[in-house]
């Protein structure tokens, strides 16, 4: 087993990785840019080194850092997280020229699987069945326009480097098709530096379900059955549940055997996922394959009782996959929604800040995945998730009421969250039924939002009262002293002092 | 304690008069002129636990960028605006302190009779800086922020004319 581990990541997934390094009994070496010098990663390390400025391109993206950081500190093996350099096959492949384990897949499957068309080749090899549509990216818009108006419209463009729904277009027909390609193309150019698009037929309101692998290097490769991905805003998941509610065990078997065969016929090693759409004949189709950890990793660790991560790890240091079958039966339902520090009210737009006061939910079936704490400072540079909510029970049922009684419980203050979009979710008839699609979501906030509950009687007065209260406290040291035993100093100039101290150098 | 107090949410604003007054202990709350059977406390920086006639609320609190108060409780967001009759400044009370480097500008045409600071000196918020002399009115000029005074322009017998530069607070 390994003695020492770089995580090459931040945030929750850092924390996450470094939580299973402890009980493993392995030594942790985080690393940080600038403005996370105060994140919950670095305070629970073993060891931190910095690697530039705020900016991932000059930090968390930078290989030669990583390697000069992994030399220095001694580590055998580096864990990437999901995002920056996760799916990048120049990082495994510093990795192996430094004699350090790359907690993954080796460059060469992640080439043959990792990209979009590259993945789609494949499954047509494993015989695992595609969306209609290139694999093959195509250099010239008129060429693609071409194609889309030959497959019928609605078509989709996406990123040959895509993923998160970046550099993606739904093309409703075929007079939106060239602005569409051009704002694909920069934006795919932008988030991943490759401005190549393909096209793809697009299927109307389609599930999103993923299967779960994992492969040894001993052969051995078996599926953890499926996750439900379909609530998505704008192609990134805010929830993800497993068993999903349409999968019978006959089709959890048949995608789980598509998926594993897809693995093997492209050498795949360590987790991976097979995301797969789902039309409402059940027919499933290969979307594309992730070569690392997922974001939603939890769900399946809920219904399976695995911890994805020491298997991961176990896995890089030439262990053999511990179960007796190939595929699984899951146990119980788990459900994962994303808190995000961002603004229902305003667009979603990011809401960085400082976290002010902050009360995280516990008690039976919930686990929270997160990277924050209070009084940190949400920094502006990156990704805006701030912890991932996971409930599990016996049905579905007890699940999504867990899963309403910790948001509940849940308050953040001095950021605005996306706590409110999961109450609106979470108690939406057709969510219950669980009669949903990739475009459910975006369909139901574009709908007028239902009125809000009406507060209960006395929450204004409570409100007002709470305002006194805190006001006596805590007003800029104009008002005369109270004599209440629970009146401190100023808070807000402590606070400035604080602020002061964190932009020391 | 006796605050007027501007409560806005979804349904529109109104202004309430609740007068905090302490017997044996135990806050004692008249909303309005409505003495209420009401019991509250900070019980962490941001949050205050209220029973109010045995119903059981928490409310976050926090400022917003322009001074009010940002209340939450549970689903439903309120802000506030505080003003507590016996503070002299009234409304600026508790607002936040300006960030960067501030400028003072003379607020209106007069000269300069005094000068309370030095360039260099550290000042609070608050603070006096200058005073300008105005239809006979002495007015103290205060900074909006503690900090470093960086530079003052303004020199002791200075006419100045509404909006010019006095001094430059870091």
């Amino acid at each position: 087993m390994f003695k020492k581990i770089l995580i090459a990541n931040r945030g929750e997934i850092a924390v996450r990785v470094l939580r299973a390094c402890r009980e493993l009994g392995i030594q942790t070496v985080a690393v940080y840019s600038e403005v996370d010098r105060a994140s919950l990663h670095v305070r629970l390390a073993a060891e931190a080194y910095p690697i530039g400025p705020a900016a991932s391109r000059d930090s968390y993206l930078r290989i030669d850092k990583l390697m000069d950081v992994a030399k220095k500190s001694g580590c055998d093996a580096l864990h990437p997280g999901y995002g920056f350099l996760a799916e990048n096959p120049a990082l495994p492949r510093a990795c192996a020229d430094s004699g350090v384990t790359f907690i993954g897949p080796s460059a060469e499957a992640m080439e043959a699987m990792g990209s979009k068309t590259a993945g789609k080749q494949l499954a047509r090899r494993a015989e695992v069945p595609t969306v209609p549509g290139t694999s093959e990216p195509i250099e010239k818009p008129e060429e693609a326009q071409e194609l889309a108006r030959s497959m019928d419209y609605p078509i989709v463009l996406k990123a040959i480097a895509g993923g998160g729904g970046k550099g993606m277009r739904v093309v409703p027909n075929d007079t939106a098709f060239a602005s569409a390609w051009r704002d694909a193309a920069s934006e795919a150019l932008n988030a991943f530096g490759d401005p190549r698009v393909f096209v793809e037929k697009y299927l109307p309101a389609p599930r999103h379900i993923e299967i779960q692998i994992f492969a040894d290097s001993h052969g051995r490769c078996v599926s953890l059955g499926e996750r439900e991905c379909s609530i998505q805003r704008r192609h990134q998941k805010v929830v993800e549940e497993a068993p999903s509610t349409v999968i019978t065990p006959d089709l959890r078997r048949k995608m789980g055997e598509a998926a594993v065969r897809l693995a093997r016929a492209g050498g795949y090693v360590n987790a991976g996922t097979v995301e797969f759409l789902v039309d409402a004949d059940l027919n499933f189709y290969f979307l594309e394959v992730n070569t690392r950890l997922q974001v939603e990793h939890p769900v399946t660790e809920q219904v399976t009782g695995l911890d994805l991560v020491k298997l991961q790890i176990a896995i890089a240091a030439g262990h053999r996959l511990p179960f007796a079958w190939e595929s699984i039966t899951p146990r119980g339902h788990a459900m994962e929604v994303r808190l995000y520090a961002e603004d229902p009210d305003n667009n979603f737009f990011p809401s960085p800040g400082k976290i002010l006061a902050r009360h995280a939910p516990t008690g039976p079936g919930i686990r929270l995945d997160e990277g924050v704490y209070e009084g940190w400072t949400v920094p502006m540079d990156y990704d805006p998730l701030l912890s991932k909510l996971i409930a599990w029970g016996n049905s579905r049922e007890e699940t999504i009421s867990r899963l309403r009684r910790a948001l509940n419980e849940y308050s953040i203050t001095g950021i605005r969250t996306n706590v409110g979009l999961f109450r609106r979710i979470l108690s939406d008839q057709e969510f219950l039924r669980g009669e949903i699609h990739t475009n459910w979501l975006d369909e139901l906030l574009a709908r007028p939002r239902p009125p809000a509950p009406e507060p209960h009687p006395g929450t204004e007065e409570a409100a007002l009262i709470a305002a006194a209260v805190w006001h006596s406290a805590n007003a800029n040291g104009h008002v005369p002293a109270s004599t209440d035993a629970n009146v401190g100093p100023s808070r807000w100039k402590m606070d400035g002092r604080l602020r002061q101290m964190d932009h020391m150098p | 304690m006796k605050f007027e107090i501007e409560l806005s949410s979804a349904e529109g604003k109104k202004k309430h008069i609740v007068e905090l007054a302490q017997i044996n202990g135990m806050h004692s709350v008249i909303i309005d002129g409505r003495l209420l059977d009401a019991d509250a406390i900070q019980v962490s920086p941001n949050t205050v636990s209220v029973i109010l006639g045995g119903q059981s609320f928490e409310i976050n609190l926090s400022r917003s960028a322009g001074g009010k108060l940002k209340l939450q409780c549970g689903p439903h967001e309120y802000s506030a605006e505080v003003m507590d009759p016996r503070a002299w400044r009234g409304r600026n009370l508790g607002a936040l302190e300006v960030a960067g480097r501030q400028e003072i500008l003379a607020p209106m045409p007069g000269k300069v009779v005094r000068l309370l600071v030095a360039a260099g000196d550290a000042v609070e918020s608050g603070q006096g800086l200058l005073v300008v002399e105005a239809m006979k009115m002495q007015n103290e000029i205060r900074s909006p922020k503690s900090g470093k005074v960086e530079r003052l322009l303004a020199k002791e017998g200075q006419n100045v004319n509404a909006g010019e530069v006095l001094a430059w607070v870091d």
